[in-house]
Parts: C-alpha cells; structure tokens; sequence
C-alpha cells in the first residue's frame, strides 16, 4: 500500500512539474506583458507593474518611439479566414466522412489522398503553390491561395474528427427514421444532424484554431497583405517589445473565449441528449 | 395483401435468404421463428427496403414494390434495439414520421397532436410525452418504437424481435398488448423472433425459417403437434432427436407395444416429445431405453428430467406439475424411459414427416 501511495505522490508531481513546464512561456509571457513602459523591456526583472503595454496595444499610450503592432487589418483577415476555412473544411469533412460510412471503390485511395493535406510538410506545400500560383499567373492572396491550403491543411483534421464519429453512430436510427417514410435528406437533417452536431463543432473548433495560427503555408503564398502571425512574426523579426507579450496574453484569453463558447454549445446540445444517449446505448446492453 | 416471391440474397457469394415465398392476409398476425444466422433479419430488410434483394419480387397490394425506395414502400418497421430519435422527447419520437415523411406529411399541428395522443393512449404512455427516450424504462421504449411506426398507419408492420431486449416478464405482457393493439388498428404484422414460445402463442400463422429457407408454414398448432420438417421440430425445442445408428436400437427397446417396422425402416431421424416419456425403475418386467439420470430442473410449473443414454445422447424428460408430482430420482442411477408409438415422429433422410 505505501509503494502505492509515495508512486501516486510521484507520478503526481511528476504531472504537476510537467504541467508547470508546458505552461512556462505563457507565465512568463504574461508576467512581462506588465513590463513598465516604454523603457522597460522584455526582460526581468519587473522595473514596475503597469498597464501600459495594453493600452499600447490598443493605441490609447501616449506616443513614443516604440512603433504600434499593425495588428488591426491583420486580425480581421486571420479571424476572416479562420472562419471560411472553418465553414469550408467543416462541411467537406462531414460529407467526405459520410461518403466513407458506405464501402466504396478506391476508399483507401481517396483516404490518403484527404489525410496527405496534414501530412505534407507545410513549408514544401507553401512553396509548391506558390510555384503553381506563379506558373499559371494567378495572384497570391490570403483570400485566394492562402485560403486553398488553409483548407487543404485543415479539411483531413475536420473530416477525422467527423470519421470517429460516425464510427459510433447508431445507424438504426436512419433505418428507423426511412421507414417511417422520411427522405433520405431530410433523415440526414433532422435524425443524422442533430445527433452528430457535437462532433461537428469538434470539427470546426480544429479547422478554425489550425487556420487562425498557420505560418508556413501562409508566408508562401498569403502575398502582401500579412494574417497575424505573419504580422507578429514581422515586428519580432526587428525588435521585441513587452507589446507583443501583451498582446499574447490578449489571444490566449481570446482562444479560451472560443473554447468557453465551444464548451458551452457542447453542454447545451448535449444536455438534452444526455438523458437520450443512454436512452440508446444503456438498455441494449 | 403482401407476396413475397422467390426472394433471394446473399453476401459474399454466401446465401442468406435462398428462394423464399410466402404470403401474408389482410390483418394478420405471422410469426416468423429462427435461430440466430437463419436469415430471418435479412428477409425483413429486405421487405421493408433496407436491403436490395439479389432475385426476387415483393408484392404489395398487386403493385411490385422492390425496386421502390424505403421511404417510399409505406411498410412500418420495428426495430429491436427500439432505435429512438435521442434528441427528441416521446412526443416528437411518435410525431416524426407525421412531421416529416415525404407523402401526406401533416402541417396541422392540432391533427398530429390529436393522432400522436390517440396512439399514446393505445399504447399505455400516457403522462410520458415529454420525457427523453434516456427517462424510459426498456418497455416503454419498446411502446415508443411501436407507436411512433403505428401512428403513421403503415400497410403492414414488420417486427424484429420486437421483445428480445425486454426482460422476462415485460415479454409475456408486452405479448398480449402487442396482440390487442394490432387488433383494434387491424394492420398485419409480421413478427420476427429466435424464441418459439413467443412464435407459437402470437401467430395466426407461423413460418419456420431454417439456413435461409422457409422449412414449414402453416398454424401454430400444426407445427408444433407435427412438424413436417425435422427443422421445425428442432427449433420447438420440445423434442428429443435421435438420429445415426443407434436410432433403430433406441426406439426398438423405448416403444411401449408393437413398433411399426416398415416405417421404422425408412426412417433417418426420429423426434419424441418431452412431455410424453415415461420414467420407470429399472425391473425385470420393466422394458425401455435405458439412460443415467443426471439431474433436473425445477420450473415451477414442470420439473425438466436430464437423462444420458449410452451412447452419450442427452435426453430430456418434461413432466408438469398439474399431471403428476415431481419425482425422487437418484443420480448416476440407469432408468428406463418409454413412449407412445403415436407419440413418436419418424423423418426420412431428407428431414421429411413419414406419415
């Protein structure tokens, strides 16, 4: 029994230093983003507590030498194409994981063929479409190519998420819902839908955070006009400012936002299946 | 009203479902009685339209409904496993196929209200319309299942094994009930079940499906008295089969009376009911097959004897309660068990009745 106890002590700190570990640069990022300014820097120690590297963030410091991040435009495009990234890669993922529900010819083929998009290293698949995008002549935009492989990179993730689901999904239920005379369509919006939302707001929390943060396929063919991290990258390129830290701190608390609103949408939608899922599995058993 | 002829299917080049036919009356009540693997599942995909047949017509009302898509075959089907809509209530679980089928789809929510709270009245769930399918207990769900097929007045309804997931009790009252809904809506039903007890008391007609094949059709108790096949009497799981080389040896020394020879002679197998053997003393007047008692099994309602004969073949001995009181056997005894030449059902080496 004590053998027991001092290895769940060990295994517990163990945990708890890998956790601390994992988390030290946010700790780090957020106690500097505190920095005094505008003199202070992005070292310890601490000259003073302040605020000022928020207001800085948000143009309301008073002037000084260090140059505003040009975050504004950047954040909306990132955000944008978050977005569309995740409504496109969202609903091929869906579709593609149904079609995989039936046995098909050449399943395997097309298989590999989605999942290679998140195997292919990015920077070669950046290059290779900017390339592309040269040869033909097309502009690279982040609108245009950047948003291709936004989504080229995030659909296989989407379209996994959607395939575990399926794979536990009682197809008794469509059988049952056919029977009672309902389209095939209108089974799979009212019966099929509402059963697997849950894994489709998994799916789209993927598509949207892989996209709001991609660097490599970005940089090759995003074009002039920079997403966010291409445009954090540019100012630490030249010169770091506690500015960037705060402003990191900002999007993480944004990124639990989003999580917060996952977890919520999950809790609502689930509530009410919770009693029904047992309702299905429970007393077949 | 319904034809099914010549239906075949397999999968993998393997038959499940070989050549079958049969036919079923305007307000009926089938039973369709088979082990696990005999096909019965498939023929009911097949007929309410889940599985595409490989030959083989389905006639509905005169009209061949094969080719013509699930939700368009207006057959209602039950599922085992209840197969509720999880994120709907009881309401909207029966209310579904109103709601939303593709012909005559009801708008008036009123009339769904009054149809969907007739039949949740008829079906004994009145007070749980707004509970999740997750706050009902099994046999309601299974009421659930059956209302929300029944409310939307199918041709005829198809069950699969409709009472396996229920536990004993809810099965023998569920029986009645589901005996007297399909009675007051005068739909046909057929029923699917691996056990013969509920096959034999539900049926107006029973068919006995055996590796694919129909082997006998006709009124429970035909079936169950004379089973024209030895499938059928295998699946009552009521009689004692004995077959091989010992057979002739067994029934010579079990027969009370003179045995009939000529029919023995072609016979293969040979099928005694449980209930009709006589258990004796070993004596020297006394004749019979003999056999070592192992044990027996108290019923309630009938004592089941377990017998071995010297060739190892199990032999069981059914004897109830209101016919006689339960016997003292001692184990690892010989007895000598015998029986009625009426009592005893010969078949030929095709598996066929010799009358």
């Amino acid at each position: 029994m004590d053998k027991v106890a001092s290895l769940k002590w060990f295994l517990g700190i163990f945990t708890a230093l890998f956790v601390l570990f994992l988390y030290g640069p946010f700790i780090v990022m957020g106690i500097l983003s505190f920095q005094q300014g505008p003199e202070g820097g992005p070292q310890f120690p601490i000259i003073e507590w302040s605020t000022y590297w928020y207001q800085h963030v948000f143009g309301i410091a008073p002037p000084s030498r260090v140059a505003p991040l040009p975050i504004g435009e950047a954040l909306f495009r990132s955000l944008s194409l978050a977005f569309a990234t995740m409504v496109v890669s969202t609903v091929m993922g869906v579709l593609t994981a149904q079609a995989f529900r039936s046995q098909f010819r050449g399943s395997g083929v097309v298989f590999y063929s989605v999942i290679l998009g998140m195997i292919v290293p990015g920077v070669l698949l950046g290059l290779g479409m900017a390339l592309l995008a040269n040869q033909l002549g097309i502009d690279r935009n982040w609108w245009s190519t950047a948003f291709v492989l936004h989504v080229v990179y995030t659909y296989p993730f989407a379209f996994l998420v959607m395939l575990a689901i399926f794979n536990r999904f009682d197809t008794s239920v469509e059988e049952a819902s056919l029977s009672l005379g309902v389209s095939p369509a209108r089974t799979f919006r009212k019966v099929t839908f509402p059963i697997i939302f849950p894994g489709v707001l998994s799916a789209m929390l993927f598509a949207f955070t892989l996209s709001y943060d991609e660097f490599p396929r970005t940089l090759f063919t995003g074009g002039s006009d920079v997403t966010m991290p291409l445009a954090i990258y540019g100012t630490f390129a030249v010169e770091i400012h506690p500015n960037l830290f705060a402003f990191g701190v900002l999007t993480t608390l944004f990124s639990f936002a989003l999580l917060a609103i996952y977890g919520i949408l999950l809790t609502v939608s689930t509530r009410r299946q919770r009693a029904k899922a047992s309702g299905l599995q429970e007393d077949i058993s | 009203m319904l034809e099914v002829r010549s239906i075949s299917k397999g999968f993998a080049g393997v038959p499940a479902v070989n050549d079958i036919s049969f036919e079923v009356s305007e307000n009926e009540y089938i039973t369709l009685l088979g082990s696990s693997g005999s096909g019965k599942s498939v023929l009911l995909r097949i007929i309410a339209g889940l599985l595409e047949p490989d030959a083989g017509e389905i006639i509905l009302r005169g009209e061949d409904i094969s080719k013509r898509a699930c939700h368009e075959r207006r057959i209602g089907f039950v599922q085992q496993k209840y197969a509720l809509f999880p994120h709907l209530n009881v309401f909207d679980n029966i209310a579904f196929g109103l709601r939303h089928r593709n012909n005559d789809r009801i708008t008036d929510e009123s009339l769904i209200t009054r149809k969907v709270s007739e039949m949740i009245e008829l079906v004994g769930l009145v007070g749980q319309e707004q509970k999740m399918t997750g706050q009902i207990s099994g046999g309601q769900k299974q009421r659930v299942s059956l209302a929300r097929t029944l409310v939307t007045s199918p041709e005829i309804c198809l069950l699969d094994e409709p009472l396996g997931a229920l536990d004993a009790n809810l099965r023998e009252r569920m029986t009645i009930e589901l005996q007297n809904i399909r009675k007051e809506l005068g739909i046909s039903f057929i029923h699917v079940t691996g056990n013969e007890f509920e096959a034999l008391a539900m049926g107006q007609k029973m068919l006995v499906m055996s590796e694919g094949h129909i082997v006998q059709q006709g009124e429970p108790q035909t079936l169950y008295t004379m089973p024209q096949d030895l499938t059928t009497a295998k699946s009552m799981h009521s009689f004692n089969i004995f077959s091989g080389d010992m057979m002739a040896d067994h029934l010579k020394s079990g027969l009370k009376g003179k045995a009939p020879s000529a029919k023995i002679s072609r016979a293969s197998h040979c099928a005694v009911r449980m209930d009709k053997i006589d258990i004796a003393k070993p004596t020297a007047k006394a004749s019979g097959l003999e056999a070592t008692f192992l044990t027996s099994e108290f019923l309630g309602n009938k004592v089941i004897y377990f017998f071995k004969t010297n060739d190892d073949r199990i032999c069981e001995v059914e004897d109830h309660m209101s016919l006689s009181e339960p016997k003292h056997l001692n184990p690892n005894n010989a007895y000598l068990l015998s029986w009625d030449a009426a009592d005893m059902l010969l078949y030929d080496e095709n598996k066929q009745l010799i009358s």
